[in-house]
């Protein structure tokens, strides 16, 4: 019954943040603040989407960036050139355009090795930045695409920083419920089958092949959704923000934050996007304090902060056995 | 026209190759994805670059450069890769790791030498060319395409006939088995590691004498990346394939730039690639060894 209890207090605490989480607008008044958490809410969408790839089906994935542009251009295109065209049907079908290229990609990667994969995802990121440079008509080329609109729902527009807030907020919590219910489906067993053993999985009636090009098709959705709001909420198209490193720190976020834990995610995606702000002064630095974590991890905790094995769950082992101790 | 493309498709070929050949040799031996390799050779470029400016003997300069390289990725094996291979880490975590050090090799050079383009001549080659026709042969172009062709063939030889050749052979089909044989694993690798490194800046230099200059984005793309795909092109693991992989790669991107679009070249090549990867999954010489279950 006291674990009950625990569980109980536990999820108490953390209804109690979300909802004291919902103030912040009221409360803080910084724009810039509230620029940083709107952008920590929808890079945690999209380490979630690193997460299910990386973490759960246990591929390298090094392109997500290029998913992000894709549903970042397909919102700019559709709403910029078709005057009205509904918000909702522009941001779903991004998420779908994005979902069916990674689509694409899983079922031509079907029987390629790791290795392989990996450069393909890296290829497939290069491969859409140089489209998106260098196709004027669709895209503006090295330009971008400006005036995108806001989001605007039954004809409530989330314009302002607070009121995207809100929409930022919405979104993180529907794309986490829904990721966390696809773990823990069919699918999400069957992603973690082939991570630890392909060949066991494959015996145990599991279609390997298929399997992996689902899940990238749901990873890709939640990243073109990600990069859908994210330009909604700049107003503003750029080819420059979807190259390979911009990859790597996405893949950073889920790898810091911890590979197969959900609320890991959040966590790297705030760290990797907090610590640059508030480290200004030893930007030069930033590469080299990047390069040293990565490896330390690594070395120390390959499974991250929140990861099976992790950090914390170290620290939660170290401060068991001191008790016992005493 | 077509020949003197196919020609400079050829010497950018060699230039790929040379760096290929270096990844190659990790890649093949370990199968681990050396994301570094482009970043540890240009800081042994730069230290090249810099005792050129002092006005040393460029073959002291080459020398130096290619140590520093060896003694860099020495290091890095043993702090950043041994660990996880001794604790029979899965593929990810190496992989990460070696971006890791890719990053800290790339703020290095960018603190210590900025990250402006810098001229770079190696002051060792003739700048004359041989006209054949209507075509240019630049000497230089010579010189890189005979480098290329006779490191791989020397590679090779060493690979054949010394104790330590076989000893890397070994280690690429069984470590357990070959530390059963009385093969010190960890010192091999060492070594592996530390000549890729150095043949990487062996590579590196001759790609900034090419094109004349150095800065701190040579190792990323124009390594790490050319030399990745010449050798699954290729196919992992083997030096001949690795070169051809290079010279194919050299030649395709050359025609695509001077016929179809020289803005859409890098993703043509890529296009390319990816389809041959779907083709033939093992390269072109695939390595004889079977797959383990």
């Amino acid at each position: 019954m006291k674990s009950d209890n625990k569980a109980d207090m536990k999820k108490l605490a953390l209804f109690a943040f979300l909802v004291l989480f919902l103030a912040i607008p009221q409360v803080v008044h910084n724009t810039y603040m509230l620029k940083v958490i709107i952008n920590v809410m929808l890079y945690s969408i999209i380490a979630l989407s690193v997460n299910l790839i990386v973490g759960f089906c246990g591929l390298l994935d090094f392109g997500r960036s290029a998913f992000a542009g894709l549903g970042t251009y397909f919102l700019a295109i559709t709403l910029t050139r078709y005057g009205n065209f509904p918000f909702f049907l522009a941001f779903f079908g991004a998420g779908l355009f994005s979902a069916s290229v990674g689509w694409l990609l899983g079922m031509l990667c079907q029987k390629t090795a790791f290795d392989y994969l990996t450069l393909i995802t890296l290829g497939v990121n290069e491969i859409v930045r140089v489209i998106l440079l260098n196709w004027q008509s669709a895209t503006g080329g090295a330009i971008g695409i400006m005036g995108v609109p806001s989001p605007n729902l039954f004809g409530f527009h989330f314009d302002t920083h607070r009121r995207f807030f809100y929409f930022a907020y919405a979104l993180l919590a529907i794309c986490y419920i829904l990721i966390r219910r696809l773990t823990r489906s069919h699918y999400g067993r069957a992603f973690e089958a082939i991570r630890d053993d392909a060949i066991a999985a494959s015996y145990s009636a599991i279609n390997v092949p298929k399997y992996k090009a689902l899940c990238f098709s749901f990873a890709s959705f939640f990243t073109g959704i990600a990069g859908a709001a994210m330009v909604s909420y700049t107003n503003y198209a750029s080819p420059y923000n979807f190259t390979i490193d911009e990859s790597l720190i996405m893949m950073q976020m889920a790898i810091l934050g911890g590979l197969g834990s959900l609320p890991g995610c959040i966590l790297g995606a705030a760290i990797l996007i907090i610590a640059p702000e508030i480290s200004r002064t030893i930007y030069d630095y930033r590469l080299l304090v990047m390069g040293i974590l990565m490896v330390i991890l690594m070395v120390f905790a390959p499974n991250g902060i929140l990861g099976k094995n992790g950090v914390g769950e170290r620290m939660v082992d170290i401060v068991r056995i001191r008790r016992a101790e005493k | 026209m077509l020949v003197q493309i196919l020609i400079n498709g050829l010497s950018v070929g060699s230039v790929y190759a040379l760096i290929a050949i270096g990844y190659n040799l990790v890649y093949g031996i370990l199968e681990q994805l050396n994301f570094a390799h482009g970043d540890v050779y240009t800081v042994g470029c730069f230290v090249t670059f810099s005792s050129l400016m002092i006005g040393w003997n460029p073959l002291i300069c080459i020398a130096l450069g290619m140590a520093t390289g060896f003694a860099i990725n020495l290091g890095v094996e043993r702090f950043a890769y041994r660990p996880l291979r001794t604790k029979g880490a899965n593929r990810i975590a190496p992989t990460i790791s070696a971006v890791g050090v890719a990053y800290i090799m790339r703020n290095v050079v960018q603190l210590v030498w900025g990250p402006q383009t810098f001229m770079f001549d190696l002051g060792l080659f003739q700048k004359n060319s041989l006209h054949v026709g209507n075509t240019i042969i630049g000497m230089l172009q010579i010189y890189i395409f005979i480098i290329a062709v006779s490191l791989m063939l020397l590679l090779n030889v060493i690979l054949k006939k010394t104790k330590m050749g076989q000893a890397i052979i070994a280690i690429s089909q069984s470590i357990p088995t070959a530390a059963l044989m009385g093969v010190q694993v960890n010192r091999v690798i060492a070594l592996v590691y530390g000549l890729g490194a150095a043949l990487g800046v062996i590579g590196g230099l001759l790609f900034c004498s090419y094109y004349e200059f150095i800065f701190m984005g040579i190792g990323f793309m124009f390594g790490t990346m050319k030399a990745w795909q010449a050798t699954i092109i290729g196919g992992i693991g083997s030096l001949k394939g690795a070169v051809i992989g290079a010279i194919i790669m050299g030649i395709s991107e050359t025609f695509i730039s001077a016929y179809i679009s020289t803005a859409y070249k890098d993703a043509l090549v890529w296009v390319i690639f990816i389809i041959f990867i779907l083709i033939r999954p093992k390269g072109l010489f695939p390595a004889q060894i079977a797959e383990k279950v």
